[in-house]
This record gives C-alpha cells, sequence and structure tokens, in this order.
C-alpha cells in the first residue's frame, strides 16, 4: 500500500487497511462532514422557507428565506451541534457526579460541584489568585508597556515600520511551545542568559547591584503575598520578611521557585505586548491632528498635550485592550503547561483556571466537576466582562468635550 | 538651543527604539545561536554569544528523529485541513449575512456576535464527551472537523463587513441574468475580498500551527503528535542534562513557516489586529 512514499510514515502503511491511515481517515471525514454540513443547511433552508410561505410571504422573500438559511448553515448547524448542546449537557452534568471511565450513568448532587469548587478545592482557589495576580499586576504592565511603546513610534519615527513589525513579532511566535522552550533555557537560573547578564551587570556596575536586590524584594514580598491569599497561610511572607533584604549574590529564581514562577509568565506577558501596541498606535493616528496643533499654538507643552488630549481620546483603547486582555489572562495555558508541567511543586503557583480545568478534568476524566468548573469560569469572565462595561462611564471618553 | 535639544531627544528616542528591538528579538536570535552550539557550551555556565565553531550537529540530530519529523507532516496536513475548511465555510457564512436579505438575519447575526465572548475552553470538557461518543479520540477529526462549521465568529464578522462594502449593483445585475447564489459568491464576493480572506489566512494559519491545547487533548499517541505536541515532550525534566542544542534546533524548524509567514502577510497582520484582539 506505498501510496505516500515517506520512510516516517512506514507505521501507517504496515498496517495496510485504508482506515487505519489517519490521514485518509481525516480526509474522508472531511468529506462526509462537507455532505453532512450540506444536507443539512438544506434542510433547513427548506423548513425556513416552508414557514415563510405559511406565515404568507412573497415568493421573493421565501427564496431569501431559503438561500440566507441554506449559506448560514454551516454557522448554525455548527453552533448547536458544537456550542449549544455541549453547554446544555455540561450544564446537566456540573449537577452530577459523571465521570467518564466508568459505566454507571451519572447520579444527581445538585450544587455539590460548586460548593466543593468555590470553598473547599485548594486547586482551584490557587488557580483564581493566581489569575488575580495576573490581571491585577501582569496585564496593567502589559498595557502600560504596549502604551509607551505606541506613543514613542508614534512621533514621526523613521522606520516605524520596522520597529512596528518587530515589536509585533512575539505576539505570532509567543505562545508556540518551540518559542517558549527557548524561554525555558534562557530562564534558567544558573546557566540560563538572563540570570549571566544580570549577574554580569551587577559585578560591573554597583548601583544595579541595589536596583536587582530591591526588584527582588518586592518581587518576591508580593509573590509571597499573593501565594498567602491563595492558600491561606501567611507563613512565606513572615519569612520573606524577616529575612530582610537579599543578599548581595542573589540573581531571580524564574523557574525554581514558588516566588517567581507567576513572574515569568508576567515576562512573557510583556514581551508580547505587540498586539496592544499596534490598537494603541491606531488609537493614536485617530486622534485628529489639528488638536495637537491648536494646543501647541496655545503654547501647551507636549507634557500636558499628552494628558490632556492623547490620553482622554486613548481611553476606549485602553478599555479595549483590559476587557480582551483580562478574557486572554484568564485562559493562559501554554505557558504554564511548557515551563511547569513536570514540575509539580510549581504548578499550585502557577496554574490558571484553565490549566486547572484541564488537569482536574483530564487526569482523572471527571466530567462533572470539570463541568462545573467551565461554568463557574465563564460565569466570572462574563461577570467581570460586564462590570468592565458597567465602570466605563466614569473614565472612557469617546469624545473630548 | 532649542534644535541642539530636539536632536538629544531624537537620538535617544531611537537608541530606546533599538534597545528595545533588540530586547525583543533576543529569544529569536539566542533560539538560532543555541541550535548552532555544542551540548557543553549550550550548558556552559560562562555566556557564549556566538558558538566558536558552529555546528550543524543538532539539527543532523533532530532530522534523524523520525517522530520529529512525522510531527512536522502531521502539522503541515492539520493546518491545510483545517485552514481550508475554516476559510470556505467562514466565506459562505458571511456571505449570508451580507448579500442575502432573510428574515431572522439580525438576529443569528446578533447571535454570533455573543459567541465571542464564550472562551473555547469553557467547552472542552462536554466536546472532549461528545467526540469520544463519535470514537473520533485519537484521531485528527476533532482538531479539523469543528473548522468545517464556520469556527470562528471574529472572522465571520471581518468578512461580513468587507462583502457588505461591494456595491449592491454587481450580484443584482448577475442575479438578473440568471446567476445562481453559489455563482455570486464564487465568481463575484470571493474575488473582491482576497484581501481580508489573506488576513484571515494568516491569523488562522499561526493560530493552528500555534495550537496545544486541543491537539494535546485529543492526539492521544506520538504518531499523531502535531508540532507543538511533540516539541514539548523533547524537554524531559527526569534527565539530568537537557539537549538544549537539538531541542532549539526542533524549535528553529518550527518557527521557520511562522516567519515565512510573518515576513509576507505583514500587511495582512496589521489589519487583522484591530478585529482579532489580541490572540495570534
Amino acid at each position: 500500500m506505498g501510496f505516500l512514499p515517506i520512510p516516517f510514515l512506514d507505521s501507517f502503511q504496515k498496517k495496510g487497511v485504508m482506515m487505519d491511515n489517519p490521514y485518509i481517515h481525516v480526509i474522508i471525514a472531511a468529506m462526509f462532514s462537507v455532505v453532512f454540513i450540506i444536507f443539512t443547511s438544506l434542510g433547513l433552508g427548506y423548513i425556513a422557507s416552508l414557514v415563510a410561505r405559511l406565515v404568507g410571504a412573497t415568493k421573493r422573500v421565501q427564496e431569501n428565506t431559503f438561500s440566507g438559511y441554506l449559506f448560514s448553515g454551516p454557522w448554525i448547524i455548527g453552533f448547536l451541534l458544537f456550542v449549544i448542546f455541549p453547554m446544555v449537557l455540561s450544564l446537566y452534568w456540573s449537577f452530577t457526579d459523571y465521570r467518564v471511565t466508568e459505566n454507571v450513568p451519572p447520579q444527581w448532587v445538585g450544587f455539590e460541584n460548586y460548593a466543593k469548587l468555590i470553598f473547599r478545592d485548594s486547586g482551584f482557589r490557587a488557580s483564581f489568585f493566581n489569575t488575580m495576580f495576573l490581571t491585577v499586576l501582569g496585564l496593567p504592565l502589559q498595557i502600560g508597556v504596549a502604551l509607551v511603546l505606541a506613543i514613542l513610534l508614534n512621533q514621526k519615527t523613521h522606520g516605524e515600520r520596522v520597529f512596528r513589525m518587530a515589536f509585533y513579532l512575539p505576539v505570532i511566535l509567543g505562545y508556540n511551545t518551540a518559542v517558549l522552550l527557548c524561554w525555558r533555557l534562557m530562564l534558567n537560573t544558573g546557566t540560563g542568559i538572563i540570570n549571566l547578564l544580570i549577574r554580569g551587570f551587577s559585578n560591573t556596575f554597583p548601583p544595579f547591584r541595589y536596583l536587582n536586590r530591591a526588584a527582588i524584594y518586592g518581587v518576591e514580598v508580593v509573590n509571597a503575598f499573593f501565594l498567602g491569599l491563595s492558600n491561606n497561610k501567611f507563613n512565606l511572607l513572615n519569612k520573606v520578611l524577616e529575612a530582610g533584604f537579599p543578599a548581595e549574590n542573589r540573581v531571580p529564581l524564574w523557574v525554581q521557585s514558588p516566588m517567581w514562577s507567576k513572574m515569568s509568565v508576567v515576562l512573557l506577558m510583556v514581551w508580547g505586548c505587540g498586539a496592544m501596541m499596534l490598537i494603541f498606535l491606531a488609537g493614536l493616528n485617530n486622534i485628529p491632528k489639528e488638536l495637537h496643533e491648536a494646543a501647541e499654538v496655545d503654547g501647551a507643552s507636549a507634557w500636558k498635550r499628552f494628558w490632556k488630549i492623547s490620553f482622554p481620546l486613548l481611553t476606549p483603547y485602553i478599555f479595549y485592550n483590559l476587557v480582551v486582555g483580562l478574557i486572554a489572562s484568564m485562559q493562559i495555558f501554554e505557558p504554564i503547561y511548557v515551563l511547569y508541567r513536570d514540575n509539580q511543586p510549581l504548578v499550585s503557583s502557577t496554574i490558571s483556571m484553565v490549566y486547572y480545568l484541564w488537569q482536574a478534568s483530564f487526569r482523572h476524566f471527571e466530567i462533572g466537576y470539570g463541568s462545573a468548573m467551565s461554568w463557574i469560569i465563564l460565569v466570572i469572565i462574563l461577570v467581570v466582562t460586564l462590570i468592565q462595561f458597567r465602570l466605563q462611564d466614569r473614565w472612557v471618553n469617546y469624545e473630548l468635550y | 538651543m532649542r534644535t541642539a535639544w530636539s536632536i538629544t531627544l531624537r537620538i535617544l528616542l531611537y537608541v530606546f527604539l533599538t534597545g528595545t528591538t533588540v530586547l525583543m528579538s533576543f529569544p529569536l536570535f539566542w533560539m538560532i545561536s543555541s541550535s548552532l552550539k555544542t551540548l557543553a557550551e549550550a550548558n556552559s555556565p560562562g555566556i557564549v554569544w556566538i558558538p566558536n565553531q558552529p555546528t550543524l550537529e543538532a539539527y543532523l540530530n533532530i532530522l534523524q528523529d523520525s517522530d520529529f519529523l512525522r510531527s512536522y507532516f502531521n502539522s503541515v496536513i492539520y493546518t491545510a485541513l483545517a485552514l481550508v475548511g475554516t476559510l470556505m465555510s467562514v466565506s459562505v457564512v458571511a456571505y449570508a449575512f451580507s448579500r442575502i436579505n432573510w428574515p431572522g438575519r439580525e438576529a443569528v447575526f446578533f447571535l454570533m456576535l455573543s459567541t465571542m465572548m464564550v472562551p473555547p475552553q469553557a467547552l472542552i470538557v462536554p466536546q472532549y464527551v461528545l467526540f469520544n461518543k463519535l470514537g473520533w479520540i485519537g484521531t485528527f477529526n476533532p482538531i479539523v472537523i469543528p473548522g468545517f462549521f464556520a469556527g470562528g465568529a471574529a472572522w465571520i464578522f471581518l468578512l461580513r463587513q468587507s462583502m457588505a462594502q461591494i456595491p449592491r449593483e454587481m450580484d443584482e445585475s448577475a442575479y438578473m441574468d440568471g446567476a445562481n447564489h453559489l455563482q455570486i459568491w464564487w465568481e463575484i464576493c470571493l474575488p473582491l475580498v482576497k484581501a481580508p480572506l489573506a488576513t484571515i489566512a494568516t491569523f488562522l494559519f499561526v493560530g493552528f500551527w500555534n495550537s496545544l491545547l486541543n491537539p494535546l487533548l485529543y492526539l492521544q499517541t506520538v504518531d499523531l503528535y502535531t508540532l507543538p505536541v511533540y516539541v514539548a515532550t523533547l524537554y524531559n525534566i527526569n534527565s539530568s542534562v537537557q539537549q538544549w542544542p537539538t531541542i532549539m534546533a526542533a524549535a528553529v524548524l518550527t518557527t521557520v513557516p511562522l516567519m515565512i509567514v510573518f515576513f509576507f502577510a505583514q500587511r495582512y497582520i496589521l489589519e487583522g489586529v484591530m478585529i482579532s484582539g489580541l490572540k495570534g
């Protein structure tokens, strides 16, 4: 059956059966899906035009109804199959003790899963506070860096295009495991390039040494506080405060200590700020030039013009970045998987809610419990987004006056 | 005086921007540099910026790894199939939302926009059960087939906006001449929205090429692993010495298609950022 004369595909060809070849299998499945989509969409179209005829629509409207539902059919059917159906099922399962591995029918347990998640599951609590950390510390940092870069690029810089794309490149590469492994290499405590550079700078410029120690102290205090929040024990914070200012030769323990594991993720977030920067650049371009020119004639300084004109008009873009960035930070999965997957002691200090969902649901296949968690995550995202929309009147300006 | 000050500011600005560019692209440089090192150089406690004697040994190693080659092939197949399916179905649905007037259009469109609020990860548990019932675990189906059902509300929205700008007269006259919607979609609409299609294709490509969670969940055996899933297994915490040059060679080979797309599709990326938000 050498229909694919490629040596590394040997294992599939030996089996000799067409359907055993996964590539043939998926292509056949894809063709079946296309046929399925066409027939169900046609069915949808016929039903819709039948309804239109029954309510007495004109011939033209009937035709349009048929074509409209036929052409939007792929989405409508996909929505019912892959969104609505799973959501309804998972809402039901979230009130049961359903496990995929056992052949027993799911038992109704009421709000037990939700109660356990909210009040008794230390892993979920940790993942919630880790996400809080990323939103409270990582997100403002990310947005801030993006804003500064956008403003600097907006100064009629030559080669703006080159800089802009260089700053955006990390967004394309960012969450690929290959690139994350490179970060893993760079963040090594002993031999990683980042710590080697920090050591080198500390040895050559003494002021940098103090800066480094102060930064380490600050990071550890904040992280110890958040770790205390997530497990309700503040002894680590006391230990850090008692130990006082870090020793001369200390370096960050990026992928080694629970007090640093989240900082590596924050670093990755800041590295990937390019998309937010592009959005700010678009916002800056939308500010009418006349406003700045008029203010300059009136003698307003660049600093004042920024705070009185640019910044207020950028608030909708900050708002957009906040909303999207918040949803994204709740879903962080890849960096944690690549950096800490095998490092169980560190996992609990880093896990995002989606990582915990993956871990809890698919290591033990507790579908009922996982469903409850999915719904809590969904509700948290909806509530946070809603709160942000509610608060936007207070600080977002769509016009200057 | 004023000009001297502003020239100094300009120089400072360029120094800062160049410095940031160096910092931002440093991981890429480090990845390439490390892939050309010997194992001793990669794990050395001193800084080796550029290997003394660059060696392609790591590339020879990784290219002899049949699992890596197969995962590369798997990624190409998966990305190609999912890309074509998503692109076709999205453009059909966008056509319905922009060029046909049908009762219920606004309501369905609003429903579609509201799905942008639902994070896909919130659905992985029930979807897993569904695909399990279909006997799809351990095949490419769960990561390829959903795309055929117009996956991605943001893309439909983007394409609808572009299609809505095509003058009505173009398809009205074709319609009068007896062309049906399928012909109008393929022959009139699609050629006029090539640029947004390229934008969508670029973002879809990056998304599929980088995607980790779903392949990890559904592929199960190393025979089916896509690149991100396989490359992650190269790093093994249990061994005392990591084969960093080999891992980085694999990383370089994994990112090459992304770099090529990035280089040729910059124009389309800029257009897509506003609509797609932050995801790559």
